[in-house]
């Protein structure tokens, strides 16, 4: 994910500045790793670097001086661009918990026990995303996200109970390899 | 085990239960020493996949199937021994049963179908549509009340369903694949319903399914196999 | 709807192919390689649904070894000479065999339908081939003289309606099942006139079935006990036996108009509306009961006096009373039905009721279906209880001036007239009962759902009685009133003094309704097994 592209999206709404791009990133989405502002601030003087926003003075606000910051026309374009790319679907099948079923059957190890193990981790996430989505009063960006991460955790626990099922001839295939 | 409920009686208790279905040739064994607690108020999630008997389990803990071995006790009485006119009672005022489909009586409006299980209980026809009307407008399916089920979209006839069960104030509602003929934004909205008013009302409910995203809406998950419970239970 | 995606992507294709090409069966060898055995035994057991595409699977399978072997080029003419009515014959068998136990049922109780109308109706066209004076052993000389025998005639032509009434209840057996696997066929492929052929040699092959016991009886009665049978009374039988499955065939082709036309009739959960045809097809059948009395009685008046004509007057315009009034009553059913159904869906107060005023609500025809042999038997039974009683007074009354008539002769002939109608209400009480179970059968998954969620089985089989009680019960009012009145107008026009008011009458119609009851409450220990949760797993 790229977060100049999104601070360049937050940006679009009219100067911000550093700490006021996080706590609205963190706001709009809810469930993502939420954003350091020492993260928040390198991003921006890229941005600046790069020609894609600028200083748009500061303010202080009673408090210790703000650097506000907004894009520049070439930032908007940059920005139309990345939005209307695809991401690639895929493009590499690096898959964590298969790496650990095949590493777990060359070890010798109880590659079946962990997947149990994993399914159990994903279900519980998934309740807790659950609960998250029907919690009282939850808005609609929550549960859309939480909606994203339920169904990659449906799509992982489906690929283990299949995986599951054929860990013999798996277990077989590897061995013999 | 549920940590919260090991020291009470629990709402729902099915041990060691064993159910075959057929005769000598052909027999098939769909519970083999099933066992499980259901507490009140609490979401318990049945999966598994096809065949490994939790339709069964959920038939007899909901005192439609009598098990041939082991015991189901509901507040401490023993389901299975009870007669079939006391089961019959038990189902339409403590407990609640909604299927994938095919509950409605297709010749009744939704009112008519939801203030079904309050007439059988005696109650006047137009305080039974009053409180049915209630119910249908909690499930957001009230505009569809003079509908029959045939002219109703899955998840509306499904949401009525879920009225129905709810309709009496159960103890305990039994949920097989409720989702299981929806499209994902109708399950949302049927799960959605059922699970805020279960625990608005203090409902338990034991939902079967074979659906991860289904069984997530639970507090608890139990995973079947080969007509039993398959290892640990799995705690949140 | 649950139907397997597979099953029906694979290999209705092919078998639309076979059913299509007439005869070609072996051209496709790729599904005939492959083994469905087992597919087969574990959906035959099941849902039909999934049985259709599956011995479709087996007649490629069964077909198909002869060809295999050989390049399906050469072998297309060669299996050609099996014309599209064996394919279209095979198919009807093999669906057939592969279904439940029902549409078993289907067929017996149609052979025997098939059988009763077959006898009746021989018995009739034997009477109509003799011509005037005969000594008959049989009837205490009732045959012997054309009037009388114009009365025998009419009276077995009209025991036919409730042996319609009957053969309809029992098409209905299983009807639902037996649509959804032929819209199935057309979904694979096969052609209107297909699909039309299969259920008219469905319904035709079981109607030959009776026609068949009972004609080969008639035969050998005709040879044993009847002298010099005229060649007239050979004509009949050759037309009655091959006429009555010719007439199921094209009944059972006319009563699938709806599936035939959209091959998603049945497939989609559509809700059932009653079939205009079936109605339809009851009175074209009354029709051509009406129109074949008179000729019946003209032929066996034949080469009579001079007056023959009037011989069959009095036989003929009873029965056409009766028929109106029977049809009056079965047209006020339907409208009472509805009536009824109307007002106590929003009175009911009990679940019972509640059920059942809506179920004749959604389909008040169904009622007046199953009851128009009953209601015609009730016209009948109270009008005849009035007559007796006419006919005996007068007959007590005038007995000093025909010293020579012999009472027994007269008395006879009203025995064996109630013996007539009751075998017809027993013919009628068969068909209501048949279709009481039918209906029964058809929603046992919804019945079971019902006792699942604690609806306790009294409160179902309560709204059982009452969907045959509410409807009857009116329309049995009506009737008798009907019956009564004929009765009355008899007695009236024979008795000089003051009439007497046949009120034994009144019991015929009350009798009826008891026995409906009866005969509905047969059903009941099946929704006892009907309900049961193993129900519960099949759509």
């Amino acid at each position: 994910m790229s977060t100049r592209h999104i601070l360049l999206g937050l940006l679009a709404g009219g100067p911000s500045h550093g700490y006021d791009l996080k706590r609205r990133h963190d706001d709009r989405f809810p469930q993502a790793r939420p954003l350091a502002y020492g993260q928040v601030y390198t991003t921006l003087q890229r941005l600046v670097r790069d020609g894609l926003a600028e200083v748009d003075g500061t303010d202080s606000d009673g408090g210790p001086e703000r650097t506000k910051y907004r894009a520049t026309d070439e930032g908007a374009r940059e920005l139309a661009e990345w939005a209307r790319q695809i991401a690639p679907p895929a493009p590499f099948v690096a898959n964590e918990i298969f790496a650990k079923v095949v590493v777990s059957i060359l070890a010798g190890g109880d590659p079946d026990a962990y997947l149990r193990a994993q399914r159990a981790a994903h279900m519980a996430r998934m309740r807790e995303l659950t609960a998250v989505k029907t919690a009282p009063g939850a808005d609609l960006a929550t549960v859309l996200s939480a909606d994203y991460a339920l169904n990659h955790l449906d799509a992982d626990l489906r690929w283990m109970t299949t995986t599951a099922a054929r860990l013999t001839t798996l277990t077989a295939e590897v061995d013999s390899a | 085990m549920s940590s919260k409920g090991d020291t009470s009686v629990p709402l729902l208790e099915g041990r060691d239960l064993g159910k075959a279905y057929g005769r000598a040739h052909g027999r098939t064994e769909a519970l083999r020493g099933a066992s499980l607690r259901l507490d009140a108020g609490e979401i318990l999630a049945v999966t598994g996949t096809s065949g490994s008997g939790k339709s069964t389990l959920l038939h007899c803990l909901a005192g439609i199937v009598r098990p041939d071995t082991g015991a189901v006790s509901y507040r401490g009485e023993r389901l299975d021994q009870l007669p079939e006119k006391r089961l019959s009672e038990l189902r339409r005022t403590e407990f609640g049963v909604v299927f994938q489909f095919g509950q409605l009586i297709p010749e009744l409006t939704a009112l008519d179908n939801v203030a079904l299980p309050l007439l059988l209980a005696g109650v006047s026809r137009a305080q039974a549509h009053t409180r049915a009307g209630e119910w249908l407008e909690r499930f957001g399916v009230r505009g569809q009340s003079e509908l029959r089920p045939g002219e109703m979209s899955g998840g509306q006839a499904q949401r009525t369903a879920l009225a129905r069960a709810l309709v009496t104030g159960p103890k305990a509602v039994f949920a097989d694949e409720p989702t299981g003929a929806l499209d994902s934004l109708a399950s949302e909205q049927v799960m959605t319903a059922l699970v805020h008013t279960a625990r608005e009302s203090g409902t338990a409910i034991l939902l079967v399914t074979h659906d991860t995203q289904v069984a997530a809406y639970a507090d608890r998950e139990l995973r079947m196999a080969d007509g039993a419970v398959a290892g640990a239970e799995v705690t949140a | 709807m649950s139907t397997d995606p597979t099953a029906r992507q694979e290999d209705p294709q092919s078998t639309a192919r076979a059913t299509r090409t007439e005869g070609t069966r072996g051209t496709n060898p790729a599904t005939g390689a492959e083994d469905p055995q087992n597919t087969n035994r574990a959906t035959g057991t099941k849902d039909p649904q999934n049985t259709a595409p599956a011995t479709r699977a087996k007649d490629l399978r069964n077909t198909a070894p002869a060809t295999r072997a050989k390049d399906p080029q050469n072998t297309a003419p060669a299996t050609r000479t099996n014309g599209p009515l064996g394919t279209d014959l095979r198919l009807a068998w093999l669906l057939t065999r592969g279904s439940d136990r029902r549409e078993w049922w289907r067929v017996g109780l149609t052979a025997l339908g098939a059988a009763l109308a077959t006898g009746f109706a021989l018995a009739a066209a034997a009477l109509a081939s003799l011509q005037g004076q005969y000594a008959v052993s049989l009837g205490a000389g009732l045959l012997d003289q054309p009037g009388t025998r114009s009365g025998v005639i009419v009276t077995l032509l009209l025991l036919l309606v409730p042996v319609l009434g009957f053969l309809g209840q029992c098409a209905r057996i299983g009807a639902v099942h037996r649509d959804r696997r032929l819209a199935a066929l057309r979904l694979a492929g096969a052609t209107p006139a297909q699909v039309r052929r299969i259920s008219a040699l469905e319904t035709g092959l079981a109607c030959l079935l009776g026609s068949v016991l009972t004609t080969s009886a008639a035969v050998v009665v005709m040879l044993t006990g009847w002298q010099n049978p005229p060649a007239l009374a050979w004509a009949g039988v050759v037309v009655t036996g091959l006429g009555v499955p010719v007439l199921g065939a094209v009944a059972g082709a006319v009563a699938l108009r709806r599936v035939v036309a959209s091959p998603l009739g049945r497939v989609r959960r559509v809700r059932p509306r009653s079939g205009r045809a079936s109605g339809l097809l009851f009175a074209a059948a009354v029709l051509f009961l009406a129109a074949s009395a008179p000729v019946a009685v003209a032929l066996t008046s034949r080469g009579g006096p001079q007056r023959t004509p009037a011989y069959g007057g009095p036989p003929l315009i009873v029965a056409g009373l009766l028929v109106v009034v029977g049809a009056a009553a079965v047209g006020l059913v339907g409208g009472t039905a509805r009536v009824t159904g109307r007002v106590l869906a929003r009175r009911a107060r009990t679940a019972a009721t509640l059920i059942a005023a809506e179920r004749l609500r959604e389909d008040p025809w169904a009622a007046a279906r199953t009851h128009a042999a009953v209601l015609l038997v009730t016209v009948v039974g109270t009008a005849y209880v009035g007559v007796r009683q006419a006919m005996l007074a007068d007959l007590h009354a005038t007995r000093a001036d025909r010293l020579g008539a012999s009472m027994s002769y007269y008395e006879t002939g009203l025995d064996l007239t109630a013996l007539a109608i009751l075998v017809a209400l027993a013919i009628a009480l068969g068909g209501l009962a048949v279709g009481t179970v039918e209906s029964l059968a058809a929603r046992r998954r919804g019945l079971a759902a019902q006792t699942a969620a604690g609806v306790p089985r009294s409160v179902l089989g309560r709204a059982l009685l009452l969907e045959t009680a509410l409807p009857l019960g009116p329309a049995l009012l009506l009737g008798g009133a009907g019956g009564m009145a004929i009765g009355v107008c008899y007695a009236r026009l024979t008795a000089d003094g003051a009439p007497v008011m046949p009120y034994a009458a009144l019991l015929v119609p009350l009798g009826v309704y008891a026995a409906c009851l009866l005969a509905a409450a047969t059903s009941l220990p099946l929704l006892r097994r009907s309900v049961r949760p193993a129900e519960l797993r099949y759509t």
